[in-house]
């Protein structure tokens, strides 16, 4: 963490009267906005987190600017100020963990916690959010899919391969994923390797729907969150960070594209 | 029952079910995976009840996500920070992404056009991508306008410590 923390400025006349110093306060409030933004939260919510915190800690001000791979927050407390910027890793869906970030934030605002150790929490994260287990993960995302092609009016003969090929999808995606391969590398492989399985399973089983099958199974890679947070950003006045992401969704959607494409010139020839 | 009602429950529950697979994916916690399913339940039958009286996928999408994140917007004593989580993932069954697959599959195919059908992929590709950004700005727009009229915070320390 403190490799990826760089203090631009930091200015100190006077200590303050209390509180935690000043750049530790900075750099909790990074690593908040860094986390929610890995998280998939909206710039607005960073925002009112890290301001209500900030002014619980005894600063003056807050000014926090949001950014696709960076966050930059400024904060003032009598004669101190200080700048601080940090990196942001990769963006994801993660609510529980956003909900792990709320609960710490909340007691060191509250005072039930230092915030020394409020960002050594923070450090150590990973460890304290609860998950599903992988095969429920991929069973359930497997279902969604399958419920994605009954809703675009796929046969039931393609229910089960659509289920099968969007779980293996996830499994793929989560293992290229952890090991931090490209994004839209591992979106384009898992697009193509979903939509293959599920057009050669409902094939095999005889359904008559084989595009839609193909279609639903990678479903899974639609950017759902990330989509709804651009149109947050814009309507709340932040078209920087949603022109970003908005750059990024369409991105991953042509490598989505790209993989179901390749796929059905294999699956539907000759048909 | 007639055939209306039997697609709105069948749309209703294959709905359900997606939310309730997006609301595991994205991590959500386990004691409102019940209310996203209802949530995507919902949504989907008023959007397939829309479509059904003549209104186009936008329009539909817009009433149905609103329904959803206003009701969870009154069932809430006090809007949270993150907002609304369970109308987020009921709403994820609607956002179209076969359709910007399929916009982005049209526009593949005018590479391959032959003369004469550049016209036909063309106008596909584009209907279908103006369809999927005006669904999205629907879903977004409706979700958002729930908490701007009534933005009601959790009353906490926080809320109190401010100057």
């Amino acid at each position: 963490m403190s490799s990826e923390t760089k203090d631009s400025r930091l200015h100190s006349s006077a200590p303050a009267a209390c509180g935690p110093p000043l750049s530790d306060v900075a750099r909790f409030s990074l690593s908040i906005g860094r986390l929610f933004m890995e998280f998939g939260e909206s710039a607005r919510m960073i925002h009112e987190e890290i301001l209500a915190m900030a002014h619980c800690l005894g600063c003056d001000s807050a000014e926090v600017y949001c950014q696709h791979a960076a966050i930059i927050v400024t904060l003032r407390r009598g004669q101190e100020f200080c700048v601080q910027m940090g990196k942001v890793g990769e963006h994801g869906v993660n609510l529980r963990g956003s909900e792990v970030v709320k609960n710490i934030v909340r007691r060191v605002s509250e005072g039930d916690l230092a915030c020394s150790v409020g960002q050594a929490q923070l450090d150590n994260i990973q460890r304290a959010i609860p998950s599903y287990p992988v095969w429920l993960v991929c069973l359930c995302t497997g279902l969604a899919c399958s419920a994605f092609g009954r809703l675009l009016g796929a046969d039931w003969l393609s229910f089960f391969p659509v289920l099968v090929a969007s779980g293996v999808g996830q499994w793929i995606r989560r293992a290229l994923l952890v090991r931090k391969r490209n994004p839209f590398i591992t979106t384009g492989i898992v697009s193509f390797v979903s939509a293959y399985l599920a057009g050669f399973g409902s094939r095999l089983l005889g359904s008559s729907h084989l595009e839609i099958a193909t279609v639903s199974a990678v479903l899974l890679l639609v950017p759902g969150v990330p989509v709804l947070n651009v149109q947050t950003d814009v309507i709340e006045g932040k078209p920087n960070l949603a022109a970003a992401r908005g750059l990024r969704v369409m991105y991953i959607l042509l490598f989505m594209t790209l993989g179901l494409v390749a796929a059905q010139r294999l699956i539907l020839q000759g048909i | 029952m007639n055939s209306f009602w039997i697609h709105i429950i069948h749309q209703a529950i294959f709905g359900g079910i997606a939310a309730a697979g997006f609301g595991i994916l994205f991590n959500c916690p386990p004691r409102i995976i019940f209310y996203c399913i209802s949530s995507g339940a919902v949504a989907l039958a008023i959007r397939t009840a829309c479509q059904s009286a003549n209104l186009n996928l936008p329009e539909s999408a817009f009433f149905a996500a609103l329904a959803v994140a206003t009701a969870e917007r009154l069932l809430q004593r006090f809007q949270q920070t993150r907002g609304s989580i369970v109308a987020l993932v009921g709403c994820i069954p609607m956002v179209p992404g076969s359709m910007a697959a399929k916009g982005l599959t049209n526009l593949f195919a005018l590479l391959q056009a032959h003369p004469g059908e550049e016209i036909a992929a063309a106008t596909n590709g584009m209907r279908n991508l103006l369809e999927v950004t005006l669904t999205l700005a629907a879903i977004g727009t409706a979700l958002a306008i729930p908490q701007s009229i009534y933005p009601e915070k959790e009353a906490s320390v926080k809320t109190k410590t401010l100057p």
